[in-house]
Order: C-alpha cells, then structure tokens, then sequence
C-alpha cells in the first residue's frame, strides 16, 4: 500500500511518514502541490494525503487536478489547520473522502487511512475484506474465517452497508434506504431485528457492530479476540 | 480645582446667542418710539397749559397800580376741572406778589426766567407738575401767570405708548425665543434617531449609518461615524484573517510535535524516558486544545466575526461530528447517544461545532467509565442544543461560576483548561442563545442547555 504525503512543514511530513511506514504503508512526500499532482499522474496511490495550506497551488487546487487526472478516483484525506476550511469540507463536496483538523491523534489518522484505503478497495474489488469476515459482492456470499456465513437476502444488505464505512456511524435512515426497494416500506424495527441477528452471528469471530443510541449502527475496526 | 464645566448646549448657546442682540433691539426701539410718540403728545398738553394761561391774563385788571384777577368763582372751577389731573394757577403782579390763585407754584428754573412761555417741571403738592409761566400785559409792566398741572395723563400717555409699541415687540422676541428653541429641538431630532439606532445596536453590526434623512448639516458627523465603522469592520477582518494566520502557523508544528512523540513512543524506550516523552506528548495536546479554544473565544467574542449569520441545522451539525466523538467515547467506554430532531437556527457553524465540541469533552473527561452521554437537539417553540450525562455533576453552588474563564471546580481532576464552558457560555451569548447548567434526569449528572432566542426558528 502507497501513501502520498502532500505536506509543506517538513516535520509533520517526516513524522506522518514514519508513523505510516510503522503501520506498514510506503510513503513518498511532496512539500508542492504541483510536484504531488506530476507524482499522481505517473505513479499510483492508493491515498493522498492532503494538506490545504501549501505554497504555490493550494490543496483545493491539488485535489481539483488530481480529480481531472488518471488519478482521478484515489481517495484523498485533507489535512487543514483553518476551521474555515473545515467549514468547507464539511458543508461542500469538494472531492475529498475525509478530513482532519491539525492537529490529530495518530491513532485516528491510521484508523481513517486504513477505513479509507479498505473503502476504496471495496468499491473496486469484487470482493470485501474485514478481518475474518469476507464480503463476494458477486457472488453475493459471505465467508466467516473461510466457513461460509448463511444470510439472509436482508442481512446481507445491511451487512454490506456496514463494511462500505468501516469505522463510520451509518445512520437507521440511511441503512432503510439501501436496503429496502422502491415499493417496500421498512421500519426502524425491523432493521433492529436484522442488526441484533447479525451481531450474534459476527460476534463469536470478534466482528462487532456497536449500536449508537439513538443514531445508527457502525462495525468496529476488527482486533483479535483476546485469549485465543 | 476648577468646577466641572456643564456640557455646552447648542439650544442654550443659540438662544443666549439671539437674547442679546434682541433686548438690545427691543431697548433702542422702546427708547426711538416713546420719544417719537412722546414729543408731539407733550406738546399738545403744554399747548392747552398755555391756551389756559392767555385765558386767565383776559381776566387780569389793573386799577390805580393795583393788580387783581376778576375770575368768576364758576370759571375757576372750569380751569381747574380736567379729567385726570389737578390744575393749578398763579398770577403774580408785576412785583411778583401773588394775587390771585394757589400762591406756592415755583417759578421757572433762573435759566428759563427768558423765555415766554417758559415750560418745566416742578414739585407742587406733594406731586410733579408740569407748569407753564408767561408774561401778561398789566397796564404798562408784565405780570406773571404761571399754570400747572400734574402729570397723570402724561403719565398715561408714556405708558399707553410703551404697551402699544414696546409690548408688541416684546412678544415678538419671546415668540423668536419660544421658536428657536423648538426648531433647535425638532432640528437636532435626526441625531437622536441616529443615536436611538446605535444605541440598539449590537456590537456584531458594524454596517454604516443610513444617511437618508439625516439634514445636510448632520451629514459630516455621520459621515464621519461611518468612516469608523468602516475602520472597525477592517481591523476586525484583519484581525480574522490574524487569527487563521495563527492558527494555521501554531496547529502545523503542534501537528508535527504531537506526530513525532507518538511515533517515538511507539518504540521500545527505556522507562526515565518513555515517562518524559509521555508527558510531553500530553502537554502537546494539551496545548494545541488550549489554543483552539483561545482562538475560538476570540472569534465569540463581540466584533469577532464580520461574516453574516448562516442557517445552520443543528441535527445535521451534530450528526457532522457524532462519528469522532463516538469513537472517542467507545475508547473510554462511554455510551455517547443521541436524540436528535431537525431544527435550523442563526448561526454560526463553526462556533456551535466548537460549543458542542467543549461540552462533549467535558463529558468524556469527568463521566467515568460505563456512564451515559446524550445529545439533544430539537424545540417546539425554542431551538435547543443540550449534552446530558450521569456523571458526577456540578455542584449547584459552583454551577455560577463554571462559566468564568479559567475556573475549576476545586477539587477537579484532569487536564482542562477551566475555559470549555466559559467558550460554550461566549458562543450561547454571540448567538443570544441562554445557557442553562443543571442536573441530569434523576438529579444526577449534569445537563447544559444552548437555548436559543425565540423566532430564530
């Protein structure tokens, strides 16, 4: 997995690097937005790194020519140190997948690179990967530790949802709208009903759905269950 | 130490300006009229004083060098009967003896003994009086009448004369007074309005001063408040673009530092230095929260912001930021909830990300492990915006002062700065929003409620 780091302040870059090649990533670090978008284009990725504030071309400009170019679906991760940018980000669809504020957690940025690299995968590759869990998108199966998982049609769907945002809260609406057709209505019950059958069928291989009070569901990043 | 000078008053300045210059007119008028209207009045009396005097000399009778006055008791009664005044006469024989009439009547002044007439003016029975003395032919010398009166109907006449033209006059001039201080009044109404409006201004409304009906004469004064207004709003927005300078130049390094302790941490160290590192990389996060918040209560407070007030939706601001506080919440076993319902204010995002930042992190910082967080937005006739939780609370007595700047509920743990509520408290007042701190459900816990104004919805 390659990493690009756009990043003019050469210790954060330096840090940010060495944090990710720890994590197993490599690294290449650009310090001009001109220089990152010549990388792109020769070079494949599979996230940018990006910081808003650089000299020369900003990072919206950065991120503008790199959705012009071959490099055009590479999911990208803005950094910002201005709240008015946040604003941005937050409110416009500028083409950006996430953002952080500076300064961040590195815990939470390695959680969001890796949520963000298995996202973009999944949406390319047939089939999804989450820990012992294994989504055939085409075949429209799943896999626990290579055991096959029976599904229903439903729990399939909600389960599919879940993986495409690893580590992201997924609203009650928003899951009803995937899953239900254009002619069914599906209650918030039933979804309830769907998460608590798939949670007991996940949960004894350490793949947990946490149940956000009053919000919606979200998988939890995969760590082996202790004591074997 | 000199008194304390009164505040100059443009009515009292105009109007000592006008009073002078009118008593002034109003005197010389009074004088110029009374002599005008007085001579010829006077004249006309004296001239009847004399017509009375050449009466009384037909009456003299001279026989054998001996002068007498043969006036008929009826005929004196006719000279000395007038309207308003006592009469009186003399006739003195050319010795100067008194022969007839009242004897004490003075005689002219020695410097008018020449004239014939000779008119002045004497003290005669305890009044003035007006006299006339001329000659009379008494045989071949000249005797003396001398006819007087007193001056009630002069008297008359002087005052007659001031009411007809001196009264009018006066009028005239307090009337001009009474007006200018009027239109001094209605004139300087357009600045009150103006200063009625600035008064009702908050400090956020920067925009100028409509001049529209404001009289020429005010136009400098409000083109001068507006060129003010103008610098303010461009030393605030410099100050804004200051502080997104300083935040981007302050957060990078901090970034940087924060990256680079971590990542250090993360290797095998030897136990003097992992603490080391531990507590610099503490402090590092520290640090960078202290200075988003600093920079968030400059840009509460008053004069902050120049930016227009958006519509923000608080349900969807608070689902914007729900998924790092979940995580954050999960790592400390907390249960972060939600009951959210749409409701749109006036605001300003950013800062209201900021104030639902500082109440969640407080949550997370003092509700221990397995407690229970809620965020609450919605409102049927008020917007709300309030974080819930079963943790220890904030006593009632300290609840007061948790919103000062830097204040700590003594006795606290953990590393905040005692400015997270204070920000909460600038960001509720910057959207006139009310902040209310009590307990949770059951009286445990704490809750903080954003309530804001009522038609903001």
């Amino acid at each position: 997995m390659r990493i690009l780091i756009v990043e003019d302040d050469a210790s954060l870059a330096s840090g940010l690097g060495r944090i990710l090649q720890a994590e197993g990533f490599a690294t290449d670090v650009a310090a001009r937005g001109e220089q990152a978008v010549e990388a792109a284009r020769h070079e494949r990725f599979d996230l940018v790194i990006l910081d808003i504030g650089l000299p020369g071309i900003d990072g919206f400009e950065v991120l503008r020519r790199l959705r012009a170019s071959e490099a055009q679906r590479v999911p990208v991760l803005v950094l910002t140190a201005r709240e008015a940018i946040g604003d941005r980000v937050h409110g416009l669809d500028l083409g950006a997948d996430d953002y952080m504020a500076k300064p961040f957690a590195m815990p939470e940025l390695t959680a969001r690179v890796r949520a963000l690299i298995r996202r973009s995968q999944a949406q390319t590759g047939p089939r999804i990967q989450h820990g012992p869990l294994t989504l055939d998108t085409v075949a429209r199966r799943a896999y626990l530790s290579n055991e096959p998982l029976e599904l229903a049609a439903r729990e399939w769907a909600v389960l599919e949802v879940l993986l495409g945002k690893v580590e992201k809260i997924v609203s009650k609406e928003s899951i009803i709208q995937a899953v239900a057709g254009w002619d069914e209505e599906l209650s918030p019950n039933a979804i309830e009903v769907y998460i608590s059958r798939l949670h007991s069928k996940l949960e004894r291989a350490g793949v947990r759905i946490r149940t956000v009070r009053g919000f919606g569901y979200m998988l939890e990043e995969f760590k082996a269950p202790e004591g074997g | 130490m000199a008194a304390p000078r009164p505040h100059p008053s443009l009515r009292g300045h105009l109007l000592r300006l006008l009073l002078v210059p009118l008593a002034v007119v109003l005197a010389a008028s009074a004088v110029f009229s009374y002599y005008l209207a007085l001579e010829p009045a006077t004249e006309a009396y004296d001239t009847s004083l004399v017509n009375a005097s050449l009466a009384l000399a037909e009456t003299i009778r001279v026989r054998g060098g001996v002068t007498t006055v043969d006036l008929p008791h009826i005929a004196e009664q006719i000279l000395r009967t007038d309207r308003a005044d006592k009469v009186y006469y003399v006739v003195r024989d050319p010795a100067g003896r008194p022969v007839s009439g009242d004897a004490d009547i003075p005689l002219p002044p020695p410097e008018l003994r020449a004239d014939n007439p000779a008119f002045y003016d004497a003290r005669f029975g305890g009044a003035t009086v007006r006299a006339v003395t001329q000659w009379a032919a008494c045989g071949s010398e000249l005797c003396t009448i001398t006819v007087a009166e007193t001056t009630r109907k002069r008297d008359r006449l002087v005052r007659e004369i001031l009411l007809g033209s001196v009264l009018p006059q006066a009028l005239l001039a307090a009337l001009t007074l009474v007006l200018v201080w009027f239109a001094v009044t209605r004139g300087l109404g357009p600045l009150r309005r103006v200063s009625e409006e600035m008064r009702k201004r908050s400090a956020h409304d920067l925009r100028p001063i409509e001049p529209a009906q404001a009289p020429e004469e005010t136009r400098p004064l409000i083109e001068a408040l507006n060129q003010l207004l103008l610098q303010v709003q461009e030393l605030h927005r410099n100050q804004q673009r200051f502080l997104a300078n300083a935040a981007h130049q302050l957060r990078t390094p901090l970034a940087g530092l924060q990256a680079h302790a971590e990542l250090a941490l993360s290797q095998p160290l030897a136990e003097a230095a992992r603490a080391g590192l531990e507590h610099v990389h503490s402090q590092t996060v520290r640090t960078a929260r202290l200075a988003n918040q600093l920079l968030a209560l400059a840009r509460a407070e008053p004069g902050g912001r120049v930016e227009p007030h958006e519509r923000v939706e608080l349900r969807a601001l608070v689902e914007q930021v729900a998924n790092e506080w979940v995580h954050r919440a999960l790592q400390r076993e907390l249960d972060l909830g939600f009951e959210l319902e749409a409701v749109e204010v006036d605001g300003d995002a950013f800062l209201l990300r900021e104030a639902i930042g500082n109440l969640l992190h407080n949550a997370l910082e003092y509700v221990p492990r397995g407690g229970h967080i809620t965020v609450r937005t919605g409102g049927e006739r008020v917007a709300f915006l309030e974080v819930e939780d079963d943790g220890p609370g904030i006593p009632e007595s300290e609840r007061a002062r948790v919103i000062e700047r830097f204040y700590r509920v003594p006795g606290t743990t953990g590393t905040g700065s005692g400015l997270g509520l204070a920000i909460v408290h600038e960001i509720a007042s910057a959207h006139g929003a009310s902040l209310c701190i009590d307990a949770g459900a059951a009286g445990k816990g704490c809750r903080v409620r954003i309530e804001f104004p009522y038609g903001q919805r």
